[in-house]
């Protein structure tokens, strides 16, 4: 739920609430002072008919005026009545119909005659004042609660752009390119604060990245110079004349573990450059005619270890660095024929955006899961252990799907591209 | 030839000259940038071995002041950094080649020789060894008189080897030479077995004495 919304909400309930209540209170107490009002009225009409008993010692004629009447009934001998205020009905014999009425029912005097006397006023009036009060609430209510809408949905718009701008830019932030934060000048201190600390840490995470990234450069260079030195004295060494085969052996054996070590740090470095973003020449490349020159790339190791190819290429363009596209395929190809067995199969199909390496080999699964993590691999494995991680690092720069599968015992890589709609 | 090395590494730098002067060339080294400089000035080499990180100075300037000399030297950069942007900015600058550290001096070797061979402007793009002669712009190979037919990879590996003649050469420096390094060989060095096998009963059948050498374990070596 967005801020404005939760607010919006909370207030609107409170306001509700509240103008409920007070419009409750207010109409009770409207009512109170009306109906107190009335009986004022009928008071000062019981005064005027007492006093005019006591006068003339006779009742006054039962006479309708507006909006008001007066009864009177003859009480027996020994019967009383209470004096009391009641809500009744009023006839109207002007508009011939009944009205809300109050009525005072009293006793007066007449001689040693008990008479009941029945005052009744019409409390239309009344009625209609709070009914038109009662409206005018409701009418204050309700443009309250829309301009309460209106304002909060404006402003906080408004009020929150600068924040939107900002959290729009930080979600863009991408280290590789250098764009600076483009700030929307804004008078609410917390989103200036807010923009001062992006800013100011922006600056501080490029600066670490710079460090890292010179750091990385540096590490390989100073990793590859010695790495160089050894090559170059073994390729020194053997010049020497006289070596044994024990010590041609053992030469071998160092000069294969510096080719995987520089292999190793190269792996890392590119690893650390595709998760970066920092391999920015992407072009239109044909994957089939890619995948085909590899295949013929790879077609004496094909022969020499007896396995037999069967392809299946249909034309499909990708937008991708070839660099990159070289690799994956170099990894996936490689990996197929590493993991092969005597005289096996490999299978490469391309079609409906869907590449696909196949290749016969040991029985067992490999673990889905785990088998694009680094230096997963089986412990009699030549390779780094890094071929698969960096091949499921290029497919996640360009949102492609790698993903394994055992069927038929072959083991399959599928990389499923994303189909421009 | 007549070399210059522009290399601070002292180890790597002793390698590079003890393996280039046996075969009678010059080499000349500058340890950084400002000696670098200087001699690129006075003297004219064939080929310039180009380190990118001196500690004085970035090896990028020295190319553009190569060209700012209207220097024809050919220059081969050797560098650790495996960058695409380095090497096509260094050969956009106007050098022949780029290798990337570690390398095998063979490897470096016959690079230099063939861009010696491409600078020459005497029409110098013939190979001869003894009795084999090849043409390298028609890509043909003769003993004596006799033509012989070599495939793209028998090709490489004869001129591979004439480059480093009197050399051990490794298998994996073979192998990586033929395939580049995309392919992990590291499994297959035996295979390049093959090859090998096939050229020199080519060359034999032609007439030509078997130079190549297997030294076990190691390598192979082309010498008389």
């Amino acid at each position: 739920m967005k801020l404005a919304q939760k607010y919006n909400r909370v207030n609107l309930i409170t306001s509700l609430i509240i103008l409920v209540l007070s419009g409750g209170i207010y109409y009770f107490a409207i009512h109170y002072i009306l109906t107190n009002k009335l009986d004022n009225d009928l008071k000062i009409e019981e005064e005027e008919i007492v006093a005019s008993v006591h006068e003339y010692h006779k009742l006054p004629l039962p006479s309708d005026f507006k909006d008001q009447k007066v009864t009177y009934l003859k009480l027996k001998e020994g019967e009383s009545a209470e004096r009391s205020f009641s809500n009744t009905t009023y006839n109207n014999p002007g508009e011939k119909e009944t009205e809300p009425g109050r009525s005072l029912v009293t006793t007066v005097k007449v001689g040693t005659q008990d008479y009941l006397v029945t005052i009744t006023k019409s409390s239309l009036e009344a009625e209609d004042l709070i009914r038109l009060i009662f409206l005018i609430t409701l009418g204050v209510i309700i443009v309250l609660l829309i301009s309460l809408i209106a304002v909060n949905r404006f402003i906080l718009n408004s009020l929150w752009r600068p924040f939107y701008e900002m959290l729009k830019q930080l979600k863009a932030f991408n280290l590789a390119d250098q764009n600076e934060f483009s700030v929307q000048h804004t008078q609410i201190d917390e989103f200036r604060e807010l923009n001062q600390s992006v800013i100011s840490m922006s600056t501080r995470v490029r600066q670490d990245y710079k460090e890292l990234k010179s750091f990385t450069d540096n590490a390989s260079h100073e990793m590859m110079t010695p790495l160089a030195v050894i090559n170059s004295k073994l390729d020194t060494l053997i010049q020497t004349e006289a070596l044994s085969d024990r010590q041609g052996e053992l030469i071998e054996d160092v000069y294969l573990a510096v080719n995987k070590l520089s292999r190793l740090n190269q792996s890392l470095l590119l690893l650390a450059k595709i998760e970066n973003n920092l391999i920015k020449d992407e072009e239109d490349i044909m994957l089939d005619v890619l995948v085909a020159q590899k295949l013929r790339q790879f077609n004496e190791l094909f022969i020499a270890n007896g396995i037999t190819l069967e392809k299946n290429l249909e034309p499909q363009r990708l937008y991708m660095s070839k660099y990159l596209a070289d690799i994956m395929l170099n990894n996936l190809i490689n990996n197929a024929i590493r993991h092969n067995k005597q005289n096996g199969q490999i299978t490469v199909h391309l079609a409906a955006g869907k590449f696909s390496v196949a290749n016969t080999g040991v029985d067992k699964a490999l673990d889905s899961h785990r088998a694009f993590e680094r230096f997963y691999k089986d412990s009699s494995s030549e390779g780094t252990g890094l071929g698969l991680a960096i091949t499921s690092q290029i497919c996640n720069l360009y949102n492609y799907k790698l993903s394994y599968s055992h069927e038929a015992d072959r083991h399959v890589f599928t990389i499923k591209f994303q189909m421009p709609v | 030839m007549k070399i210059l090395l522009i290399e601070d590494e002292v180890a790597l730098r002793d390698s590079i000259i003890a393996y280039f002067t046996e075969e009678g060339s010059i080499c000349e080294t500058a340890d950084d940038y400002a000696t670098a400089l200087t001699k690129i000035n006075i003297y004219n080499y064939d080929c310039i071995v180009l380190d990118l990180t001196l500690p004085d100075g970035d090896g990028m300037e020295i190319l553009r002041n190569l060209k700012r000399l209207h220097k024809n030297d050919g220059v081969l950069i050797i560098s650790a950094r495996h960058s695409l942007d380095d090497k096509l900015s260094g050969l956009n600058l106007g050098a022949d080649d780029y290798l990337v550290k570690p390398f095998h001096l063979s490897e470096l070797k016959a690079r230099v020789s063939a861009i010696v061979r491409r600078k020459s402007f005497d029409g110098n793009n013939l190979i001869l060894f003894h009795e084999i002669n090849i043409d390298t712009l028609a890509m043909k190979t003769m003993v004596g008189q006799n033509s012989v037919n070599l495939t793209k990879k028998e090709y490489d590996l004869l001129v591979y080897f004439i480059a480093n003649q009197s050399k051990v050469i490794t298998k994996g420096a073979l192998a990586e030479h033929l395939w580049g390094d995309e392919i992990d060989l590291s499994d297959h060095f035996d295979f390049i077995y093959t090859h090998i096998k096939n050229l020199r009963k080519k060359l034999v059948e032609a007439g030509c004495n078997d130079y190549i050498k297997s030294m076990y374990g190691v390598g192979y070596k082309f010498s008389s």
